[in-house]
């Protein structure tokens, strides 16, 4: 079977959250995970205490937290992230994006 | 059933009673439906009784008194003198003269001497501030200190007034009348022109120690009577940690200077006591815990050395310094090692920025049972209290 890193969605209504988990494909979204490397935020934060000019260039911001070493060891035994933990990957610079990545 | 009155009804059926209480006039009866108006008679005519009654009411009294009182020395609040309060004063002479000027312009309520209107900055202090803190560069806590104003009011002035300024620039309408009649309604404190007199005069008092929640209980202990037992043995007391060793206790015995300024400027470096989850810092003295430790240190100069106040000044201002560019540092680490753990990227590709904050999952951060608070993501198999009776979102202070 394989095992997967996906997203699973806590939080309530209208306020997504989610863990970034490493899972086996079958198993039930929010079913106990084999280990929770990280979160994901998809609601996005405005930066504060910044100055006139830096606001005004300022992005708003999503937030992850994610452990790079275990990522990067569930990746090496073979762990197959979902599309959207992919994206977050390549962002984080741990994979290649999936476009770029050999079909 | 009685007959109705044909083709006139009454809109409104609460009518006959708002009228009845009212005047009723015979006019007005003619209007409503009969159902109503049998009831209307009744009453009415008991109401017109009344009115012809030569029995004195007992709120006619009370109305002549406060007309009596209105025309003669109510009369002098009817218009208020602009820029000053306009509260109530003792009745008599003798009363007045009781009062002195502080309590006239606070107690608005001249029976009850419980309440107090609490001032309010006026505008020439509030701008004093902000030019002190914003162009002068004074910091926060010697401004505090010099005008006599709390330091997170001071903050919260500093923000406010750079924000009406910013609102004058966009040509914003500000509600200066509204501003101004508060701040005729109310006690204001004003900017001296000789400013040693906000030391003897303050807005408020700003060295207030908060209450720590391991002072709460009341502790039963024992000590010798050759002992020296001092604020910092019984801020270890109250936290359970053991007590300091003999030759330490001495040391610090000699300069009390230097041991508070030891934990203000290194609060991480805080002894802490407990396991697990119960650790804790251990409680530091109320000298240390004061928002302003270094005046202490200033009184007990100025009464040792009473004869060089310049020399005491210069060490008090020397003492800041070093504790300002100590938070300086401070702040500047704690922002190097957050920006040390954030990985900020922005795709092309996104409207928005992604920050990766680098976190730990391993035996130690999950737990044993894997639902240790220091591992990241929500917790499986543990309840959310989110939404549970009693629980307070709204935040009920401002941390500055």
């Amino acid at each position: 079977m394989v095992v997967r890193i996906r997203l699973a969605r806590f939080g309530n209504k209208h306020q997504p959250f989610y863990n970034i988990v490493v899972a086996q494909a079958r198993t039930a979204r929010n079913s106990k995970p084999l280990e929770v490397i990280g979160t994901y935020n998809p609601v996005p934060q405005r930066p504060t205490n910044l100055s006139e000019e830096e606001a005004r260039s300022a992005r708003p911001y999503k937030d992850v937290a994610l452990d790079r070493s275990r990522a990067k060891y569930w990746l090496g035994v073979g762990a197959q992230p979902s599309d959207s933990v992919w994206r977050l990957l390549s962002l984080a610079g741990l994979s290649e994006s999936k476009e770029k990545a050999p079909k | 059933m009685p007959p109705r009155l044909q083709g006139q009804l009454a809109t409104n059926p609460l009518l006959p009673y708002i009228s009845s209480s009212s005047t009723t006039t015979s006019s007005s009866l003619s209007n409503l439906p009969t159902q109503y108006s049998s009831q209307l008679i009744s009453c009415s005519s008991r109401r017109t009784n009344r009115s012809f009654s030569s029995a004195p009411s007992s709120q006619t009294k009370h109305r002549n008194e406060m007309f009596a009182w209105l025309n003669t020395g109510g009369s002098r609040l009817k218009d208020h003198k602009p820029g000053r309060t306009n509260y109530l004063w003792p009745k008599t002479e003798a009363g007045l003269e009781s009062m002195n000027r502080d309590l006239k312009s606070s107690h608005p309520f001249p029976l009850n001497k419980d309440y107090i209107s609490q001032p309010i900055l006026s505008e020439e202090l509030r701008n004093e501030i902000h030019t002190r803190v914003v162009f002068k560069k004074q910091s926060i806590r010697s401004v505090s200190v010099d005008l006599g104003v709390d330091m997170r009011r001071v903050g919260a002035v500093v923000r406010l007034v750079t924000m009406e300024k910013r609102m004058k620039q966009q040509g914003k309408s500000l509600a200066l009348p509204y501003a101004r009649a508060v701040h005729e309604m109310v006690p204001t404190t004003p900017l001296y022109y000789d400013v040693s007199e906000h030391r003897q005069h303050p807005h408020e008092s700003i060295n207030d120690l908060p209450v720590h929640r391991l002072t709460d209980p009341q502790i039963f202990y024992p000590v010798s009577e050759s002992r020296q037992f001092n604020r910092v043995d019984a801020g270890r007391v109250f936290s359970a940690a053991p007590a300091l060793e003999r030759r330490e206790a001495a040391e610090n015995a000699t300069n009390p200077a230097e041991v508070i300024s030891r934990i203000t400027q290194n609060p991480s470096r805080i002894e802490r006591v407990g396991k697990g989850e119960n650790e804790q810092e251990v409680l530091q003295p109320a000298d240390a815990r004061i928002p302003h430790p270094h005046l202490i240190q200033y009184e007990r100069l100025a009464q040792s050395r009473s004869t060089e106040p310049k020399k005491n000044r210069e060490a008090y201002k020397q003492a800041i310094m070093q504790e300002e560019t100590a938070e300086k540092e401070r702040k500047r680490l704690a922002k190097e090692r957050q920006e040390q753990q954030l990985t900020k990227v922005q795709p092309d590709s996104s409207r928005f920025e992604f920050r990766f904050k680098d976190v730990v999952v391993s035996k130690e951060t999950t737990g044993p049972d894997g639902r240790g608070h220091k591992a990241p993501g929500r917790r499986y198999g543990v309840p959310s209290y989110e939404r549970k009776k009693g629980q307070v979102k709204i935040p009920t202070q401002v941390q500055v």
